[in-house]
């Protein structure tokens, strides 16, 4: 597996952490989780934005394994 | 009149009267009653049981019905005005034990033997005298203990520990029969459900109870107790991803060799550590 590829694997996991957070905080009755969960998912999105930038130059390093 | 239609519709009546008497009365249990509430329970069911068999005539048996149920009625109502009335009424309550020392005259006023106290200390699981701080005995008859500090409990807030806050759960199957209105409280439609029990392979015939908790998930108990249903997964496994994404970043950190991106992958590490630091008490349970 290349590095790329790696960095996309996590980048996925991290998506669906993403997702299954948020449709925790939507069904979530207490406030107060709601909250923490909406910090934990802008977290991730912080996160996430940074991996995708690396993701396009690994991809520049490594023409041959062009994915996403 | 025949005497069984007579004794027929005294009683009928007498059950209705009784029944909006005890309605009046409310929800304050047997054993909160004070001894006065005690006795005048007692002698309103006496005066109805006479009134049933006819030993007295219908409008004296009334009589003393209502003037046993309005009086105290008026003077329960007269105690939730004044608190100077409450506590001649009800009483207050005996301090039995102060700052660990055992008041002894108290313990007389109330005709309560060292014996008693020891035996009510035990029912509230204190076997040791020393380690009660403070102890009441209430108006009704219980006996109220604070243990000292060190005997008490340990709790979260002891530790400094944070935990997830709580909400009541919502029952939302009962005997195979979908509740609309918990439902609707946990803000969840039955179209949820329905999806909800086809990811865990059961039937709403077999479910005997359905409960949501606060964080939206589903626990079921089935008719079939041979079938073993999962307990629900979806947290543990969200925090064992985050885990492992966070374990990826610093795997990243180290292999890299450009500089740059040594310090985004620590970076957003870190970011990643303080979210599951953030979210673990709630995803755990």
């Amino acid at each position: 597996m290349t590095v790329a590829s790696q960095v996309k694997q996590s980048l996925a996991s991290l998506k669906g952490v993403q997702t299954s957070l948020s449709s925790l905080s939507t069904r979530t009755q207490s406030e107060e989780a709601k909250k923490t969960f909406q910090e934990g998912i802008e977290l991730i999105d912080q996160v996430k934005k940074d991996l995708i930038n690396r993701v396009g130059e690994l991809e520049r390093e490594e023409e041959q394994y062009k994915g996403i | 009149m025949p005497e069984w239609i007579e004794a027929f519709l005294r009683s009928i009546s007498l059950l209705i009267i009784i029944f909006v008497i005890a309605k009046f009365i409310g929800k304050r249990q047997l054993s909160q009653l004070t001894a006065f509430e005690f006795m005048i329970g007692i002698i309103i069911a006496v005066i109805a049981a006479e009134l049933t068999l006819g030993g007295v005539s219908f409008v004296s048996g009334f009589v003393g019905l209502s003037v046993w149920f309005l009086i105290p009625f008026l003077i329960t109502w007269l105690a939730l005005k004044s608190k100077a009335i409450h506590d001649f009424v009800r009483g207050k309550g005996t301090v039995f034990i102060k700052d660990g020392k055992i008041m002894e005259d108290n313990l007389k006023k109330e005709s309560f033997t060292s014996d008693d106290l020891l035996q009510r200390l035990r029912s509230k699981n204190i076997f040791q005298a020393a380690d009660v701080e403070f102890a009441v005995l209430e108006p009704d008859g219980e006996i109220n203990v604070l243990p000292k500090r060190e005997n008490q409990p340990i709790t979260p807030k002891d530790v400094a520990a944070t935990v997830a806050p709580i909400k009541e759960p919502q029952t939302v199957i009962m005997d195979g029969d979908i509740m609309k209105e918990p439902l609707a409280t946990a803000g969840l439609s039955v179209n949820w459900l329905h999806t909800e029990l086809e990811k865990q392979g059961v039937t709403i015939e077999n479910v005997y109870l359905g409960q949501v908790d606060n964080f939206g998930q589903l626990t079921l108990d089935l008719f079939d107790d041979k079938l073993q249903v999962p307990s629900p997964q979806e947290k543990p496994a969200l925090l064992a991803t985050l885990k492992k994404c966070q374990a990826d970043m610093e795997m990243f950190a180290l292999s890299t060799e450009n500089q740059e991106a040594k310090q985004m992958y620590t970076k957003n590490s870190q970011k990643l550590q303080t979210a599951i630091d953030k979210m673990e008490p709630l995803l755990k349970s």
